[in-house]
């Protein structure tokens, strides 16, 4: 993606306010639609179901085949785009029609079916009213359910005026109206009328579709002849599971308890001369069905789900996150419909915060699956001196990092920060300040610590981190006191090296599991009762990753098995010691409360969110003040906000306006990334508010107490 | 269940009329029809009085149909909505088409929710070709700037006609 399409975006006005009062608008009206039912339970058997129905794929499409026959529809089954295009042709060549009238279909899209029979000379006419604004104005959809999010009225004005030849104004009523007007000799006179489908039922060969508009109604009526193109995906056995699509899909699409209407479509239903054809899309989909890494992606109902929470979505839309497919999903899909060349750039711009899986109606793993594309197309995309040679090696590594200590200082300012870097580099620190690398990187501090801590007690074994480790020292020293005064006896490996994620979000997985066996021999070496991290990051390359890098090694394995078990976020390990300690006897300077931001990796990743409240209040002896969208990312997301730093900072600002409207002194988090990039913005934004990792006010409250 | 019936196709935009009696029906439709040749689809025959005084259309001219009737096989409660069987393509497009869709339901034939609706649905999808609508207030788009708007290709008006006390 280049960097002037993401620049346009950024400064396109209405694009970032429509999409901005979308994120907004969504998560109120999708609770409400939710009302009353168990989301999680629904998609959990949905997801279960869709993945049996993946095992027996070809099954189901003959089951079906053999139902939608016994119906009279007539049943194509193409294997690529081509197949399909040329099969519909021949259809409406064979009724001699040249006028197809279609409704909403992403599959059509997928096809590009339009561009296709327009160069045979054939007329389409897109009937949905976004899709229809979309074919005037030339474009693809910008999202899978709200084709036009992109364009304002008066875009679409402009669009009317020019097709229907007289001057439409910028008034949405009117405008609705006119394409009312407009379309409707379309759906009249139209030979053959074309229609997707959301489900497909196999039992009995019905097609379900459902719409807002009552365009499908139309185009599968009027017209004699009705294609219906379905990708392999939507079929399901039976009407029992098509109905759990239609109960989740409207909710989590657009908010609604249902759309306007839902409709059970069996044959060419009518006197004969009517036809239904089924075109049924394979394109990749058998061949990703039996991929045991990925065939989860074709759980998906097509909801758009994971566009509406994406951070960086509502930033750029879809026309740059996402090729014909958009959102989280999008990304995934698009190396297996439409190849690897139209993905490899697209798969970079998730910044892994992982907000699209707790939504996904399928309960797909959407970003995990996006890192491992990344892997899968072996196109690594970091430096190769950086990853293949100098994370690696661990000395090589931090001698480095000392060595920028020094390098760093001309573009210090007064109060230690860096606010400007050279040339190219400035991009990166625009609209944020950043830390300077430690004069002494908390590894020596450690070592020249005289011990202090508990001679008895739980062994915990702390996994810094680097970030921690060379930038955040102190965060470092205050989670050993916090822990210390807690009861745990801590002690530091020296011997520990980067978790691997870096490596691993850019795709070089060997390098990941280099590091990953380095870790687990120094993290198992010695007797411990926990792991304790400060970045939710690490913690999750230590207990989610590593079991999957090491996989087909099974010594390997098992130790990482091991390290899973005892592996705990700061937090965690701190929570487990409120029932077990006195209640403060003072509590924080009076009146002080916090805001508490969650780290993507931690509420979404460890799926921890509580302890650390309970951290802040009963440890940290501070209130607790909620901001609004307190779990979406900061934009941070590690060497992402030095590839994208344009979308970082935009995401940022989001975020600082939420911490700024609490009215609070200080954001407290769980991560040193989140930490980097939320007080970077509030000081270059020239806000006094203080970020603080939880272990240093709890730390601080122990001073306190003393 | 009527009631949340009621509150939920409201909430939709659906106009619902209770009616105690089938005078009350005979009467409240007449009033939608305004004196205008109407369309109407296919009806049970103990229903047949409540559409027997309306002038009907010809089937030439549905196209510009302002008022199709027709009778819903049953509601559901949690969302308002009606399901309707339209084998008939004509029938079916007279529903598609016109600019007030006036629906008879019987207030006997409402379930709770979706899931409870399954074996009506199993039913009729088990009988050979079959076009089944459940339609839930009428048409409506947010493609242009997300804000709602009632009437783009389907119906501009949902009336429902809803009958109760009627044994």
């Amino acid at each position: 993606m280049s960097r002037k399409e993401i620049q346009a975006k950024i400064d396109n006005p209405f694009l970032r306010k429509a999409l901005k009062n979308f994120a907004a608008a969504y998560p109120v009206a999708r609770a409400k639609a939710f009302e009353g039912l168990d989301f999680e339970a629904l998609r959990q058997r949905i997801a279960a179901r869709k993945a049996e129905n993946l095992h027996v794929l070809p099954d189901l499409v003959k089951r079906f085949r053999t139902s939608a026959e016994a119906l009279d529809a007539v049943v194509h089954l193409c294997r690529t785009p081509e197949d399909a295009k040329r099969t519909i042709f021949e259809i409406m060549q064979a009724k001699g029609a040249d006028f197809l009238v279609k409704s909403k279909s992403m599959t059509s899209e997928e096809i590009e079916l339009n561009h296709y029979l327009e160069a045979r000379g054939m007329r389409c006419l897109e009937t949905d009213l976004g899709e229809w604004i979309i074919q005037l104005a030339g474009e693809r959809p910008s999202h899978m359910v709200m084709p036009a999010i992109h364009k304002n009225r008066d875009d679409v004005a402009a669009l009317f005026s020019k097709a229907t030849g007289r001057d439409c104004p910028s008034d949405i009523p009117a405008l609705v109206e006119i394409a009312r007007q407009t379309l409707r000799s379309g759906f009249l006179e139209g030979q053959v009328g074309m229609s997707g489908a959301n489900v497909a039922i196999a039992d009995n060969g019905t097609l379900v579709l459902l719409t807002n508009e009552g365009n499908a109604r139309l185009v599968t009526t009027l017209p004699q002849t009705h294609i219906a193109l379905v990708g392999i995906d939507k079929i399901v056995p039976n009407l029992e599971q098509a109905l759990d699509i239609v109960e989740i899909l409207p909710k989590n699409a657009t908010g609604q308890k249902i759309t306007s209407y839902v409709s059970f479509i069996q044959g060419s239903t009518g006197e004969p001369g009517r036809e239904l054809h089924i075109v049924l899309l394979d394109n990749g989909r058998s061949a990703l069905a039996a991929d045991p890494d990925f065939a989860q992606a074709l759980q998906c109902v097509k909801c758009g789900a994971c566009a509406n929470v994406c951070p960086i979505y509502e930033i750029v839309g879809g026309h740059v996150f996402g090729y014909i497919y958009v959102g989280g999903i999008g990304l995934v899909l698009t190396p297996f419909f439409h190849g690897l060349e139209n993905a490899d750039e697209i798969l970079k711009l998730c910044i892994g915060c992982r907000k699209c899986n707790e939504v996904c109606a399928a309960a797909i793993d959407i970003e995990g699956l996006i890192v491992d594309l990344r892997d899968r197309i072996k196109k690594p995309f970091g430096q190769k001196f950086l990853f293949g040679t100098l994370m690696k090696n661990r000395k090589l590594f931090h001698t480095t990092l000392r060595a920028a200590y020094l390098a760093q200082k001309p573009f210090q300012s007064s109060g230690g920060r860096i606010r400007h870097l050279p040339l190219i580099l400035d991009r990166e620190t625009a609209n944020r300040s950043l830390p300077p690398i430690a004069e002494k990187p908390f590894r020596d501090l450690i070592a020249e610590r005289k011990a202090s801590g508990p001679k008895s007690g739980e062994k915990v074994l702390f996994y810094s981190g680097c970030l921690a480790d060379f930038v955040y020292p102190e965060m470092c020293l205050d989670t050993v006191t916090s822990l210390e005064s807690l009861g745990y006896q801590v002690t530091f490996p020296q011997a520990q090296s980067c978790c691997g994620i870096p490596a691993r979000y850019s795709g070089e997985m060997e390098v990941a599991r280099d590091l990953a066996r380095i870790n687990l021999d120094v993290l198992l070496a010695e007797e411990a009762d926990y792991v304790v991290t400060i970045c939710p990051t690490c913690t999750m390359s230590l207990t989610h990753d590593y079991p999957k890098l090491l996989a087909g090694e099974p010594e390997w394995l098992k130790k990482a098995e091991v390290l899973k078990a005892k592996t705990f976020n700061f937090a965690e390990l701190a929570a487990r010691k409120i029932p077990s300690i006195p209640p403060l006897t003072k509590r924080g300077v009076k009146g002080i409360s916090v805001t508490y931001h969650d780290a993507c990796h931690l509420k979404r990743g460890c799926g921890v969110w509580q302890q650390p409240r309970d951290v802040l209040k009963e440890l940290a002896g501070v209130e607790v003040q909620e901001m609004g969208d307190c779990d979406k990312c900061c934009g941070f997301g590690g060497s992402y906000s030095i590839k994208y730093p344009e979308i970082s900072q935009e995401v940022l600002k989001n975020k600082l306006e939420k911490i700024v409207a609490t009215g609070v002194e200080t954001v407290a988090v769980d991560c040193p990334g989140c930490k980097l990039q939320i007080e970077g913005g509030l000081e270059a934004a020239g806000y006094t508010v203080r970020v603080e990792h939880s272990a240093t006010l709890v730390a601080r409250q122990g001073r306190n107490q003393k | 269940m009527v009631n949340k019936f009621i509150a939920a196709a409201e909430a939709v935009s659906a106009v619902v009329t209770r009616c105690q009696t089938t005078e009350q029906a005979t009467v409240c439709l007449a009033q939608l029809a305004q004196g205008d040749a109407v369309a109407v689809t296919h009806f049970p025959d103990q229903l047949q009085e409540l559409i027997a005084p309306l002038p009907r259309v010809a089937p030439e001219a549905l196209a510009t149909t302002r008022l199709t009737i027709s009778h819903a096989a049953a509601g559901i409660a949690a969302t308002g909505s009606l399901l309707l069987d339209l084998p008939d393509p004509i029938e079916r497009s007279a529903t598609a088409l016109a600019t007030v869709h006036a629906v008879v339901l019987d207030a006997e034939h409402i379930v709770p929710d979706l899931n409870a609706l399954a074996p009506r649905l199993q039913e009729l999808l088990g009988s050979g070709q079959s076009y089944l609508s459940l339609t839930t207030g009428p048409s409506r788009t947010a493609d242009i700037e997300r804000v709602l708007t009632i009437g783009v290709h389907g119906a501009k008006e949902l009336r429902i006609i809803l009958l109760e006390g009627r044994l």
